[in-house]
């Protein structure tokens, strides 16, 4: 009995120094030794070189409360801020251009993906189980800036605006809810950056809903390549992550093309020239960022009357990043500028016009467009319903009168089944009335009796 | 003058060892030993007895409790952070993985180990007179297991704890009148969230493990003082049925001084009651018994090693699982209650009623009652052969529900085997 009891307890005395010899040499360690034999290696100095090669290891991390994220990257990626390991091997290599995104303030992981918790190679790249966000691939960490820079524009990344205005314009939001507002047949996209998902996926998605998910009652919208890697980028940026007062400060980009689009929307042309075109009632800005200081300029557009009072300039409620934007678009504004803002300035329109215009705007914006199409000619296949697609509306005026109509996008609508025994149409008219008030039905009514064919009566 | 001499005399005071005074003296004189008795039956230290089940059994609750403290100091029981937490454990904490796991496996093997130690005791017969009662403890105290298993399961705020709690927390709203309050004063809300893990954390470090412990503490006084473990039912078979004497029957009519044995270690209860408090003596009894030490000691400092060398063979290799942050909007299909409650979840799939409140109720009652619904006075299990086919009936259909849901059940709670993939399942 004792002889047992005795060899039990070596066995446990061997497991447990199993345990601790497993806990005992991370990968890390070895990184971190390497790296620091690297330093070590053009070190004149042998009291330095050796401080340098018994540095304590530990496991760093940059804490990032108004992130919500701990990234633990640079245990391993110890150069990223040291130029000399410009040509250092990875996981060394030092990071070009990373000024002002710098780790202290930003981390890692907020652009690059990966789970910044992580002390091993494998978990620390997400690309395991239970990980949603795997590291990027290269093409699409530009993608990440949009999860900040949400608003404006982001220099060097064309595809977000892009892919955004796609979203707003192709009737996504028929079908998809973002942020709250949108159609339910689809899922939730208010967060589809933080889902797993890769961006091949995401991209092959919308060449073609099918190719990757089968019986998916996603239309195919024929979209290009390039439009496609847009909606991808705008994809991976939507994750609706709180962002802390710092970085919802800097969120906007001070650029001058950011400067051009509140110029446009803030109608300045409408009192002011720029090069003696446009409206004579406010100042000319050419080159009026060489009359003022930036300062100047920038209380000009908070406040006035402070700067000149009896100005009749109104203030505008601008944040700091937008101010700068529409001063850095100033030092480079020219007369060219103003005659294409002129030129863009849409025209006036009736009344009738403008209910008009606003239901097509709703119509492509509510995703009418997804099911109905673009010249509102139908078309997208909906198995088992009458006539297996979904209806042109291009003709509804002979079938129903205005208010019929009002009514099915107040209320919905079930198509009607072609065959009972089969399962139910994949697509339904949802009922809108908790998503447009009564007035944008009533424009969205008079753009499709704007757009009303007669059938030829026989 | 001898201070380290003296030191130790005022520890252990008992005679050497080598003398027999010395090893009842250990027992009785140790605060720790003294449920113990001094000499225990040969017979009842057989491993095919028992299988040490109990011993077993809270062993593992031993290793949970000091697991658990030590998860403790790196545990903050509120929604974020208590994720982060686990990854802290997996990444940055000093063996926190297997401290983890250890926790882990511990409660799981708990769970099984108290169903088969439930199982044994009626097999042999052990809940019978006089251990009516103690069986009724035993049975809470499976069912505090179940609620410290279920309610540390939420603890990690991954999408299985999540899921499983949300399930299982719904299983039990299904009783009528009281169930959705029972749930909704467990969750502290009406969903699983952030109340719901501070009230289940409270539960499983501070409210089960009291409660644990002192019925515990009871459970163990009570094998004692129903005359220790029951005789091995190879030994009832030997003897005729008539020659059994059972003893503590209010229905005995004389008073009748049974021989006590020599170790009376009891003998002051005899005069009380009138009755020994042991079950049968016979007169090969004296040959029968050893001493506790080293008898008894070392075969369970032997269970009790080998229970941590299997909790940490397998905490070496598998480790807990762990997915992604609990996420109330994404539903898991299928969602699964943990393993031990997935019989019910089977059942409720096919009726709510049924699975949710009328088999769990009457099992609960069911086990409750046994001991005082059991009209048989044998033990042999040649004489309770429907005691025993029921019982096992009872065991069988439980695990195999078990099985069932945990493993045969795909997307949408259809019938899926294990060895089939499901692609696409999104």
């Amino acid at each position: 009995m004792p002889q047992l009891f005795f060899a039990l307890s070596l066995i446990a005395l061997a497991l447990m120094l199993a345990v601790v010899w497993q806990a005992s040499a991370p990968a890390w360690k070895t990184y971190q030794r390497e790296f620091h034999r690297l330093e070590a290696v053009g070190e004149p100095n042998a009291l330095t070189k050796n401080a340098m090669l018994t540095t304590p290891l530990d496991i760093r991390q940059v804490l990032l409360p108004g992130l919500q994220r701990v990234d633990r990257c640079t245990t391993c990626h110890l150069g990223v801020e040291d130029p000399t390991m410009r040509n250092a091997p990875q996981p060394f290599t030092f990071h070009a251009n990373l000024a002002p995104h710098l780790p202290a303030r930003f981390g890692c992981t907020v652009c690059h993906g990966g789970q910044g918790l992580a002390t091993d190679q494998q978990n620390a790249h997400g690309k395991v189980e239970f990980w949603q966000e795997p590291l990027l691939p290269r093409e699409y960490i530009r993608a990440s800036c949009g999860r900040c820079h949400k608003e404006g524009e982001v220099p060097g990344v064309p595809e977000l605006a892009e892919g955004r205005r796609l979203f707003e314009t192709q009737g996504c939001r028929g079908c998809h809810k973002l942020n709250g507002v949108g159609g339910s047949i689809g899922p939730d996209l208010t967060e589809e950056g933080a889902v797993r998902r890769f961006p091949e996926w995401l991209a092959r998605h919308f060449l073609d809903p099918n190719a990757v998910s089968k019986s998916s009652p996603m239309p195919n919208f024929h979209f290009t390549k390039e439009q496609a890697r847009a909606l991808t980028f705008y994809m991976l940026s939507l994750t609706s992550e709180q962002m802390g007062t710092y970085y919802s400060s800097v969120r906007l980009i001070p650029s001058a093309g950011y400067g051009r689009q509140l110029f446009v929307e803030k109608n300045c042309i409408a009192c002011h020239t720029i090069g003696g075109v446009g409206s004579k009632s406010g100042s000319d800005l050419l080159g009026v960022t060489k009359q003022h200081s930036s300062g100047w300029l920038d209380e000009q557009l908070v406040n006035p009357q402070l700067v000149y009072p009896g100005s009749s300039m109104p203030e505008y409620d601008l944040e700091t990043n937008a101010r700068k934007a529409i001063v850095t678009f100033m030092a480079s504004a020219t007369a060219e500028d103003a005659r294409s803002i002129l030129a863009g300035r849409a025209k006036p329109l009736t009344a009738q016009e403008a209910a008009i215009e606003a239901g097509k705007q709703n119509f492509a914006r509510f995703g009418c467009v997804g099911c109905h199409g673009i010249q509102l000619q139908g078309g997208v296949p909906n198995p088992n319903s009458q006539g297996g697609e979904v209806p042109s509306l291009l003709h509804a005026s002979d079938d129903y009168t205005k208010q019929e109509v009002i009514k099915i996008i107040q209320n919905g609508k079930a198509p009607p089944v072609e065959n009972s025994k089969k399962p139910a149409p994949p697509l339904y008219m949802p009922s809108w009335k908790n998503v447009l008030s009564e007035e944008d039905i009533n424009r969205v009514a008079d753009y499709l009796w704007s757009l009303q064919k007669k059938r030829d009566a026989w | 003058m001898n201070p380290i001499r003296d030191a130790w005399q005022s520890i252990f005071r008992r005679d050497p060892l080598s003398t027999d005074k010395g090893k009842s003296e250990l027992v009785f004189l140790n605060v720790w030993l003294h449920i113990h008795p001094a000499k225990v039956k040969k017979e009842n230290l057989k491993v095919k007895h028992t299988f040490y089940l109990g011993f077993i059994t809270f062993y593992l609750f031993l290793i949970l409790v000091t697991t658990g403290v030590a998860l403790m100091f790196y545990y903050r029981p509120h929604p974020p952070q208590a994720y982060q937490d686990m990854k802290d454990l997996e990444y940055v904490v000093y063996l926190g993985t297997f401290l983890r796991n250890m926790h882990r496996w511990a409660a799981h093997g708990m769970v099984i180990c108290v169903f088969l130690h439930m199982c044994r005791v009626f097999y042999t017969g052990s809940y019978k007179r006089p251990r009516q009662f103690n069986w009724v403890i035993g049975v809470f105290l499976f069912l505090l297991t179940l609620g410290l298993s279920f309610t540390g399961y939420l603890l990690p705020w991954d999408q299985l704890a999540f899921w499983a709690i949300t399930v299982g927390t719904n299983i039990g709203s299904y009783a009528p009148l009281v169930g959705g309050r029972i749930r909704e004063l467990l969750l502290g809300g009406h969903s699983v969230g952030e109340s719901a893990l501070l009230r289940f954390y409270v539960l499983h470090v501070a409210v089960l493990p009291s409660v644990m412990i002192l019925l515990t503490m009871v459970h163990f006084w009570r094998v004692r003082k129903d005359g220790g473990l029951s005789r091995p039912v190879w030994k009832l078979k030997a003897e005729s049925a008539a020659k059994v004497v059972t003893i503590g029957a209010p229905a005995e009519p004389a008073f009748r001084v049974v021989p006590a044995s020599k170790d009376k270690t009891y003998g002051l209860m005899e005069v009380v009651t009138g009755k020994p408090i042991f079950e049968t003596v016979s007169a090969e009894e004296e040959e029968d018994t050893v001493f506790s030490y080293p008898y008894a000691f070392f075969r369970e400092a032997i269970a009790l090693v080998a229970t941590v060398i299997s909790v940490m063979a397998v905490s070496l290799f598998w480790n807990a699982p762990l997915e992604e942050m609990a996420n109330p909007v994404k539903t898991p299909n299928p969602a699964k209650a943990p393993w031990y409650f997935l019989g019910l979840q089977e059942l409720v799939s096919h009726s709510a009623l049924l699975g949710g409140v009328v088999v769990p109720a009457l099992a609960v009652l069911a086990l409750v009652a046994i001991p005082y619904l059991d009209p048989n006075p044998s033990r042999r299990p040649a004489d309770r052969k429907w005691a025993i086919r029921a019982f096992a009936a009872f065991a069988i259909v439980n695990v195999v529900l078990i099985i069932i849901g945990t493993l045969f059940r795909g997307p949408g709670w259809a019938l899926v085997p294990p060895w089939v993939h499901i692609s696409g399942a999104e």
